[in-house]
């Protein structure tokens, strides 16, 4: 009993991670209706410039969250900018376009980053103690990244919300045509959003470095876990992503703990294609968009 | 027909040099024909489901990889010769592929590329943890008396993987292919049965796919999950097919040969940042160039897919045309179709709500009626394009069932959209020819219908053109005619006459009396009579999805309750 309280724990604070790692695509879906497919490796970039301040000055994930978060931020403004930007967003063409575009970028991303770091898995050893309440242990590093995430989740939530900045963004998500003309300048908003994405993106990174070492390959499948989760929370749903969020840290710690690491990186795609097929409007529907 | 001899001509060349090359020259060289013709199966065949097709996939190299792992245990397990065991491997991707794409083709876009992504995964995950494939060390086959038997073989598939897209590009199957990229909605309503279609293309991307694993397999000798499922296979396909043009015949065969030499020679100077140049390449392609190297003139033009059908001058008298099936008895029922107690919620939103509506043969009715009063829904359940909450629907004196629209559409019942729904990539012959090809089975016959249609509906001078190059009103005409060519026994029309000008509106009266007087019930929405009332028999007047009068067009015109929906009690006040 005590070790399936435990796992469950384990799962839900895994759900932060997740939820910070698909908050950036989430947001970039939300305002561009782009899925932008270097996602994944844009987390990998993070989470191995988060290992190199460890390595060089001694940076905890939690102190590198900031300047890898700044960093991508502006690959991110750049990226958006200088390729994005110049796509055309009409019809079924544009939506192709960005796919490959993306899906070049993707490559370029998780090829610079084989250059700079080489393929071997990397790790940051971080709190490696243990939180015990009675039975039950929970690994410390893991509480301080998933508090960390919440955090960050929360402060992009509250900034899209409260601030003025925040709430063009929204509008120009829910309708660029209709912001446009209220005065919002389209296109920097759309840098600002794509900016912020792969901020988070990397943000989550640095984080999910110091909880399981990962290498340059694993960019696809942090893409795909990461749009699994938007899918299963609705694309453009915050409040469904959360709880997407959070079935999908359960699912994977449940998985791992009972099924081995094969079959749970193979459950992942599974249930990413069942939720496209059987639910394709999301958990929630269009309760609580962007 | 001069066109498909050049074509004929220079694939038979290019095989030819292929033989030579492999007979003739040094192992090196045998090994880049080798692998250019590699690349260019590899690209005609993802060119079939993601550029002629138009669904995307960043998936098939998990077919490559189970055609490699199933050529190899078939000539392992089974000492297969190894030209068995390739076409062994292909046969079972394509007959995999059916069921699987089944499944996944119910998606499209970004959800269909990723989920085939997902799938490349799984299977590379599955192929991983089986003992029967060596796991993640892999496997070894005997390996191939030499070179050039392998590399002949893969020119012979190349050749004929270019041979089929070529015959494809040609036939009633591209035709339907070419309408289902460019919008499947029409597409279905014009009778394609898209479901089919696309999983058809699928399949045969799929068994090239495989050959072309099974055969690398044979000629490297070994098969590990890390090169059987590369990315960067997947990624130099996607680019190969984006750099020579998307959904052509040709295109992909040029970017296929420019694409591998040009690997080979990053292969051999920056091994490590390959993926950074092939990945910029596509980034770039995507920006400035998506319509490759067959976009740009003159091979534009020489590239360009080749226009289908012959129009048949001699065949344009009205009695060439069919005469509908309607006008036979239908089961001792006066009406051909017929719906009552027809009814459709949205939600808590009532859009139609109980409607009772018959036509008989040769019958025009009018529905009409105000913004919102349920006219489309009401289309939309007629021709099961979409399934109504509650009331039954009779087709030519049976009920029609949950059916889906291309068979409703085959049966006999046409539609058009109330904002054209036209194919931007098929002339104006070739958008009614689609039509017709799904009404006989004859492609000649087909050519003919097309004919007097066009000359029916006077678009003979449109019939090389693009809709895009049409004006509104000649577009409108365009989607009658489309719906013409399945000779239906009843024809839906939703707002046809809008943006028309006068002498289209009297072409378009003309047409639809005609078929009218061949036994074709006609139901026409019009957002207001007078364009609808010269031909109405009848009317019927929808508002907030229920009838509030039925009867000839002039009485209904006169009644105060229409006058209301229309106007407001406020004018009722004001006129009396």
């Amino acid at each position: 009993m005590a070790s399936i309280i435990a796992l469950v724990i384990l799962g839900l604070l895994w759900g932060g991670v997740y939820l910070l790692m698909a908050e950036g695509l989430n947001l970039i879906y939300g305002v561009m209706k782009v899925v932008n497919l270097a996602h994944g490796d844009l987390i990998v970039f993070g989470g191995l410039l988060g290992y190199s301040l460890f390595a060089h000055a001694g940076f905890t994930p939690i102190a590198a969250l900031l300047p890898v978060a700044l960093v991508l931020g502006a690959l991110g403004a750049v990226v958006q900018w200088g390729i994005l930007e110049r796509i055309p967003l009409v019809g079924a063409d544009g939506e192709l376009r960005t796919l490959l575009a993306t899906f070049g970028l993707s490559y370029v991303v998780s090829n610079t980053s084989f250059l700079l770091w080489g393929g071997q898995f990397q790790s940051i050893p971080f709190l490696q103690g243990a939180l015990r309440l009675g039975p039950i242990a929970i690994p410390e590093g893991l509480l301080a990244c998933s508090l960390a995430a919440f955090i960050a989740a929360l402060l992009v939530d509250f900034w899209l919300h409260r601030t003025l900045a925040g709430k063009a963004l929204r509008a120009t998500a829910q309708s660029p045509l209709g912001a446009a003309s209220c005065g919002l300048e389209i296109r920097r908003i759309r840098i600002i959003a794509f900016a912020l994405g792969t901020a988070m993106a990397g943000g989550a990174g640095a984080l999910v470095i110091a909880l399981v070492p990962f290498q340059i390959s694993s960019g696809g499948d942090l893409t795909v876990q990461s749009f699994t989760l938007i899918a299963l929370g609705g694309l453009g749903n915050y409040l469904g992503a959360w709880i997407a969020a959070e079935i999908l840290g359960l699912a994977e710690v449940l998985s791992q703990y009972y099924l081995g690491p094969d079959i749970a990186s193979a459950i992942i795609y599974l249930l990413f294609i069942a939720v496209l097929l059987f639910r394709p409007q999301g958990l929630l529907g269009r309760l609580g968009r962007v | 027909m001069t066109r498909l001899i050049i074509e004929i001509v220079v694939l038979a060349g290019l095989a030819l040099a292929g033989v030579m090359i492999a007979l003739g020259a040094n192992a090196y060289v045998v090994q880049l024909l080798f692998s250019t013709a590699l690349a260019v199966t590899l690209a005609v065949g993802w060119n079939l489901i993601g550029g002629m097709a138009g669904y995307v996939s960043f998936g098939q190299v998990a077919f490559f990889g189970l055609g490699a792992y199933a050529g190899a245990l078939a000539m392992l397990t089974w000492a297969l010769p190894w030209p068995l065991a390739i076409v062994l491997a292909a046969s079972l991707a394509a007959l995999l592929a059916w069921p699987l794409g089944r499944i996944m083709l119910r998606l499209s876009g970004i959800f269909f590329a990723l989920g085939m992504f997902g799938l490349a995964r799984v299977a590379q995950i599955i192929v991983n943890a089986l003992a029967i494939t060596g796991g993640p060390m892999g496997t070894s086959i005997p390996t191939a008396e030499g070179p050039a038997a392998t590399a002949m073989a893969m020119v012979a598939l190349a050749t004929g993987a270019v041979a089929l897209t070529m015959a494809i590009s040609r036939a009633r199957f591209g035709l339907r292919l070419a309408a289902l990229r460019d919008d499947a909605i029409a597409a279905a309503a014009a009778g394609v049965d898209t479901s089919r279609v696309k999983v058809m293309a699928f399949c045969a991307s799929a068994g090239l796919a495989a050959a072309a694993g099974a055969l690398y397999a044979r000629n490297v000798g070994y098969i590990d999950p890390a090169s059987g499922f590369a990315g960067t296979i997947e990624l130099q396909t996607v680019l190969m097919v984006l750099a020579g043009g998307i959904g052509t015949v040709w295109g992909p065969v040029l970017g296929g040969v420019l694409i591998s030499l040009l690997s080979t020679v990053l292969w051999a100077r920056f091994p490590t940042e390959q993926q950074i140049i092939l990945g910029a390449l596509t980034l770039v392609l995507a920006i400035a160039m998506p319509g490759g190297l067959a976009s740009i003139p003159p091979l534009s033009l020489w590239l360009r897919r080749p226009p289908l059908g012959v129009f048949k001058p001699t065949a344009f008298t009205p009695t060439a045309m069919e005469k509908a099936p309607a006008a036979v008895a239908v089961n001792g029922e006066s009406a051909v179709l017929a719906c009552r107690g027809l009814g459709k919620r949205f939600g808590g939103v009532v859009a139609v709500a109980g409607v009772d509506l018959a036509v008989a043969p040769g019958e025009i009715l009018a529905v009409i009626g105000p913004n919102g009063a349920g006219k489309s829904t009401l289309f939309d359940m007629l021709s099961a394009f979409s399934a109504p909450s509650s009331g039954e629907i009779r087709f030519r004196g049976a009920p029609r069932g949950t059916m889906p629209p291309h068979l409703l559409a085959r049966a006999g019942l046409a539609r058009t959209f109330q904002t054209s729904r036209l194919f931007p990539r098929l002339t104006v012959f070739e958008t009614v020819l689609l039509a017709a090809t799904s009404h006989h089975p004859r492609w000649r016959d087909a050519e003919q219908a097309t004919s007097a249609l066009l000359v029916a509906t006077d678009l003979v001078g449109d019939a090389e053109r693009f809709p895009d190059a049409l004006p509104p009103g000649r577009q409108r005409l365009l989607e009658i005619a489309r719906a013409l060519a399945l000779a239906p026994a009843v024809l839906l029309l939703d707002e046809a006459m809008a943006g028309m000008t006068v002498a289209e509106i009297a072409r378009v009266q003309a047409v639809l009396r005609a078929a009218a007087g061949r036994g074709t019930a006609i139901i026409a929405i019009e957002h207001v009579l007078p364009a609808i009332a010269p031909l109405a028999m009848r009317a019927l007047v929808l508002d907030n999805g229920q009838t509030i009068a039925e009867g000839a067009p002039d009485a209904v015109l006169a009644d105060p309750v229409v006058i209301e929906a229309y106007l407001g009690v406020d004018a009722m006040a004001l006129a009396s």
